[in-house]
């Protein structure tokens, strides 16, 4: 069984006076095993950063622990972020500094043994040759982001932090940075805590998915058990028949629908009751023309989740 | 400590200031141009006639810059990592803020000591002013002094601007401004009015002023003047980095620190 490289224990980060202050982050407790890819999800101001910024010792905990590799983080502060690194599309190297230049300030502070030899095998491996001399300032997003990734990993980091890695980049960019990450993933086991708005990175790369709301974990589970746990599924139907008829034979099945326009209807149902309600339909001489059906997303879970939907639909989300 | 984390922070140092001419511009264009208007300034004061009569005011201001470069270093070192959204990915590798100041205070004692001897260069090849006739002994008891009383000042307001974020960040450029005439840089501490006087007498580098005053016409230490200044020193050191350590963790706590970037 793979060992448990983050341990966070009734994590709490209140701000302000305890009465009247705001908490953040509301004892929360996870952990992240050898080589697992976690997503961290949630909406704006669910406390991911928050999380992420006391995982990383820039913003002091009010309560709880954390252990890195079985160690208490502020007792082995030093030890435990030479094990570490971190990406973000939100923070930057040295704007007027080349990336060069960059690159052997970080290979300084985590102590690299031939920095010059390791920035060239990560620099080649990320197909970035061309970028050293360039200054970071006048890279692209696409480029900077790159070069945040190959920071990260100047001290052959065992644990990955990545905060939104692809805000900001177009879909091709993000697509290789992902690829990237993956082939980080398979070539030297790092475990990754992940965050990220668009749920099908998340579906993409994570093993498993820990969903905040409003500071406390609301959901944990692999990207394709939550997306189960929704039983709500929408069927598309377009038909050849009158739409009162239609209209009459789904209120009779108690549906929720909606007409896109006179031929076509979105059946929002259980997604089991899908196949009865197209017999039905047929039984009750309406031609249908196609049909489409779509089963619950990631996404949707997210939506969900943010909106505070009301628990029909849902089996179990805790 | 480790030195080579030490060093990460003064080559990043080194790289900004070789690529920012704002940082050649406050660091050497401004202390140039200051030495050059205090020495003509001096020699009009002097009316002709005897220039050594002004000469206290040049060298004021010579030793005033290492009290303003070295806070400036330390302060405006962080703030360029704030401005780029760097601090964050310095402070998530094992460096400690110790190593971490340790860094701006080696690099802001090297920017003050190339300052130092330009200064003194020019004012000796334009102004005839030779600073160095005070002694290689007071030199380096003032200069230990000034870039002292200078960190103490750097970390205070460094450990405002981690907690304050950079609406504050103009005190980089202008507190030790204050101390011109707090200091009596510039005059002996007796043109003070009485509440000024006993203010002045607060901080150290009003004693190298006045220590460095009566070197011109006696090169002999004033060891009376030079105890108080670095008893003072020291318990602003304390107290200051005391100050700064608090500011620090009340910016991770407040999570200031890491709302500087954002």
């Amino acid at each position: 069984m793979a060992k448990s490289v983050i341990e966070v224990k009734n994590l709490l980060k209140h701000y302000g006076p305890a009465d009247t202050g705001f908490t953040a982050v509301n004892n929360i407790s996870f952990t992240v095993k050898e080589g697992e890819v976690v997503g961290f999800l949630g909406p704006n101001g669910a406390g991911k950063t928050t999380t992420i910024q006391m995982l990383l010792g820039i913003t002091s905990l009010t309560s709880g622990t954390i252990n890195y590799f079985g160690k208490d983080f502020k007792k082995n502060r030093e030890e435990s972020l030479q094990r570490i690194n971190f990406a973000s599309a939100f923070n930057t190297l040295q704007g007027r500094m080349s990336v060069m230049e960059n690159l052997m300030v970080f290979a300084r502070l985590y102590s690299v043994k031939k920095p010059k030899e390791k920035i060239m095998d990560l620099v080649s491996y990320f197909k970035s040759e061309g970028l050293l001399n360039k200054t970071y300032y006048n890279m692209s997003a696409g480029q900077k982001t790159r070069i945040n990734i190959i920071k990260s990993l100047l001290n052959d980091p065992d644990i990955l932090l990545l905060d939104e890695p692809t805000a900001s980049l177009d879909p091709d960019v993000a697509d290789t940075t992902l690829s990237l990450i993956q082939d980080l993933k398979k070539s030297r086991n790092i475990s990754l805590l992940f965050t990220s708005h668009n749920m099908d990175e998340i579906t993409r790369i994570c093993d498993r998915v820990i969903f905040l709301d409003q500071g406390k974990i609301v959901a944990e589970d692999t990207p394709l058990n939550l997306t189960k746990r929704l039983s709500d599924a929408k069927l598309i139907v377009a038909f050849d028949a009158k739409k009162e008829i239609v209209e009459k034979y789904l209120t009779n099945e108690k549906q929720s629908f909606s007409f896109i326009n006179k031929f076509t209807v979105v059946i929002e149902t259980e997604e089991k009751l899908i196949p009865k309600l197209i017999f039905g339909l047929s039984k009750a001489d309406i031609w249908i023309t196609d049909i489409e059906i779509k089963k619950p997303t990631l996404e949707d879970f997210f939506l969900h989740i943010a909106r505070g939907k009301s628990k029909k639909g849902e089996k179990n989300v805790n | 400590m480790s030195i080579n984390r030490i060093s990460g922070i003064l080559l990043q140092e080194f790289y900004i200031t070789k690529r920012s001419l704002e940082v050649m511009v406050d660091v050497v264009f401004f202390p140039l141009i200051n030495i050059t208007v205090f020495g003509f300034l001096s020699l009009y004061l002097s009316g002709g006639g005897n220039p050594a009569s002004a000469y206290p005011l040049l060298m004021g201001m010579i030793l005033w810059q290492l009290l303003y470069i070295t806070q400036y270093s330390i302060s405006v070192g962080s703030l360029w990592s704030i401005w780029s959204r760097n601090l964050s990915n310095l402070f998530i590798s094992p460096i400690s803020v110790l190593e971490y100041n340790a860094a701006f205070v080696i690099s802001g004692s090297i920017k003050a000591l190339i300052v130092f001897l330009t200064s003194a260069l020019l004012s000796l090849y334009i102004f005839h002013f030779n600073i160095f006739q005070l002694g290689f002994s007071n030199l380096l008891l003032f200069f230990i002094n000034m870039v002292i009383f200078g960190i103490s000042t750097g970390l205070i307001i460094i450990g405002l601007i981690f907690r304050y974020g950079t609406r504050i960040q103009a005190l980089a450029w202008g507190v030790t401004f204050l101390f011109q005439p707090l200091t009596a840089a510039f005059f002996p501490v007796s043109i003070l009015p009485f509440p000024l006087r006993e203010i002045a007498y607060l901080f150290p580098a009003t004693y190298v002023f006045e220590a460095a005053r009566a070197a011109i016409h006696n090169p002999s230490i004033n060891w009376h003047l030079m105890a108080i200044a670095l008893t003072e020193n020291t318990i602003y050191m304390i107290i200051c980095t005391w100050i700064f350590q608090k500011l620090f963790s009340k910016s991770k706590e407040t999570g200031q620190f890491a709302r500087n970037e954002g």
